[in-house]
């Protein structure tokens, strides 16, 4: 009977190599046929032109991971520190919940959401604005990873203890000084960890940035451009019908091991950062 | 030294400072707006998140698509979905939770008295040949499996955080391509359940981990083994944790789209899924966030009232889900 549970535990190492053996095996099939150099340098992705150059759809995923980050970083650090450090207790009970709800949001209805509400409304502001941009599914991205970073930022500031913000007060300090300069630097660690892991999670959203940053790659830094991130790639050749073993079907699987090493990476460095500057308070 | 012993002098009266009166100290503007800042951004935050979730639901609500062919069609994918949730907890509830059981319960668990159990059968020379083979191995196990134990466990949380479209090529290319079954919902059920697998152990590991050591501890000093305290009492004490872990997976997969195109495509089918799983490796995959989606891929605008209808029918089905989660976590859950 242990043995059975043993096995169970194993299963979870099982997928792990699973999804590593998959990725590289397939991957290595696409890599025979078009060049690592040209993979990673290549300036254009026209897949059934035969060019595969995937800077285009990697620099569509970072400069939308950016925005998100630009709009979730003040709205979720503000409602951090505003349930941790101002807010009444019984209000907290309310909305933390409801935020751990939000963050469950399927990414299915936020795409939506951007195409329907979030371009009309930007296009207002920048007439000429195309139906798919990277601005609107950035805003829907940062909705979706708010969040995150405002649960686990707050979860990093309650666990400081309260001693540290009597002993501030008790100097003097405000509110305002304790939230800088107390209890921010001493969460600094799960702070910092939140903000990564959510860009991490920005990276890999899929359905929001199909749906509102249209599917052509495009390399350019311009935000009020459509571009086709990783994600959205493996959407438009699985929607399709790609045979097993074409060139396409091989050619998600080298993007996914793309996308996969870029998220590890990310995760990694968040564990680091937890690791290396967190202090334990007794 | 010296300078410590010397008693300071005591000020003199006069000196003191004046005492401002507490009431008449206001808070300084920085203070204010500080304040106001946070407390503004988090009503944005607040009011974004659910207008966004609430306007697509009341605009329409209100305004029904006249022509209304498509609406058959989300009956199949209901049940699609329905039957991709039957298949996916079969297979990730028993593993997981097992698994979660193994890695608190037992594996983490102080293996002294077994290794000197071992080794007293060892030098006593009661087994031998292949025996002796079999002992020292569960030593050699037993040394390890602190390690392993970790392994485990860094990977559980990095399997967490991997993106859900590369779990999409994993069943692509393990459950449509190696195993050959067809793009169906059987297929798809299990890449949700692998895909949420991560989610139940971690969930079942911390509902395991409420209930107190004392529990165990007390069932084993009556006579239990390690086994039987595990089954009999903690378990059931964890059950209702772990059953409100499960349905928060399962909220989470069943809003799941990228994994199921990457599996099974977005087809158009018009036939009707039958709801016994039994026969899920034949029907087409079909569920409601792929709906959806390709209701919401279309150009006309008809299609993208019916896209949002479906999306009310998810986001209930999902309110629905969080509030027995809440229900159960806040009736059964106790407080030691």
């Amino acid at each position: 009977m242990l043995l059975a549970l043993a096995a169970a535990a194993t299963i979870s190492v099982l997928v792990t190599v699973g999804i590593v053996v998959v990725l590289v095996e397939e991957g290595a099939l696409f890599f025979t046929d078009v060049p690592i150099t040209e993979f990673f340098t290549g300036t254009q992705w026209f897949p059934l032109e035969g060019k595969f150059g995937v800077l285009p759809l990697l620099n569509a995923s970072i400069v939308i991971a950016l925005i998100a980050a630009v709009v979730a970083v003040p709205l979720g650090l503000g409602s951090a520190i505003y349930l941790s450090e101002y807010a009444p207790e019984r209000l907290r009970r309310v909305v933390k919940p409801v935020l751990e709800i939000l963050a469950g949001m399927p990414t299915i209805v936020l795409g939506f959401f951007a195409l329907d509400a979030v371009t009309p409304a930007l296009q207002m502001v920048f007439p000429g604005l195309g139906l798919y941009n990277a601005l609107a599914a950035g805003i829907v991205v940062g909705l979706l990873i708010t969040p995150l970073i405002s649960s686990l930022s707050e979860d990093a500031m309650r666990a400081v203890p309260n001693s540290m913000r009597e002993g501030a007060f008790g100097l003097g300090a405000t509110r305002r000084v304790v939230s800088l300069r107390v209890v921010i630097p001493a969460a600094l660690s799960g702070i910092v960890a939140s903000i990564v892991l959510a860009i991490s999670r920005a990276i890999g959203e899929t359905m929001a940035v199909t749906l509102a940053a249209g599917t052509i790659p495009n390399l350019s830094w311009n935000p009020l451009e459509g571009m086709q991130t990783i994600t959205a790639y493996i959407v438009q050749v699985s929607k399709g019908e790609a045979t097993r073993g074409s060139l396409q079907y091989d050619s998600i699987f080298a993007v996914g091991l793309l996308l996969f090493a870029v998220t590890l990476v990310i995760n990694i460095i968040a564990v680091r950062i937890v690791r290396k500057y967190r202090t334990v308070y007794q | 030294m010296s300078t410590l012993e010397t008693p300071s002098p005591p000020p003199p009266p006069s000196a003191t400072a004046t005492v401002r009166p507490l009431a008449k100290k206001r808070a300084r503007p920085s203070e204010q707006l500080f304040k106001w800042l946070v407390v503004g951004l988090t009503a944005i935050t607040m009011a974004m998140l659910i207008c966004g979730a609430g306007s697509i639901s009341w605009s329409f609500l209100t305004d029904k698509p006249s022509s209304n062919p498509a609406k058959a069609g989300f009956n199949s994918a209901l049940r699609g979905s329905v039957v991709l949730m039957m298949v996916t907890i079969f297979f990730a509830w028993p593993i997981g939770v097992a698994a979660a059981l193994y890695l608190e319960k037992f594996a983490a668990q102080s293996a002294t008295l077994t290794e000197r159990r071992l080794r007293e059968r060892l030098t006593t020379g009661r087994v031998s040949g292949l025996g002796a083979g079999w002992v020292h191995a569960r030593l050699w196990w037993l040394r390890i499996r602190p390690r392993v134990v970790h392994l485990i466990d860094v990977n559980i949380s990095n399997l967490a955080a991997v993106p859900s479209i590369i779990y999409g090529l994993l069943g692509l290319a393990i459950f449509v391509g190696v195993m050959g079954i067809s793009k169906s919902l059987l297929a798809g059920g299990l890449t949700l359940a692998v895909l949420i697998l991560p989610i139940i152990i971690i969930a079942a590991r911390e509902a395991l981990r409420a209930v107190p050591i004392s529990i165990e501890q007390g069932a084993m000093a009556l006579g239990a083994t390690r086994w039987q305290a595990v089954r009999s009492q903690v378990f059931p004490a964890a059950l209702p944790g772990i059953l409100t872990g499960t349905i928060l997976a399962m909220s989470r997969a069943i809003g799941e789209t990228a994994p199921l195109i990457v599996v099974g495509g977005v087809v158009f089918s018009t036939a009707v899924p039958s709801l016994n799983p039994l026969e899920a490796g034949n029907e087409a995959l079909l569920a409601m966030p792929l709906q959806i989606y390709f209701w919401t891929d279309q150009p006309q605008a008809s299609f993208q009232a019916i896209a949002a209808a479906g999306i009310i029918v998810l986001l209930a089905t999902l309110l629905v889900m969080n509030l027995v989660a809440i229900i159960l976590r806040n009736r059964y859950s106790k407080r030691w």
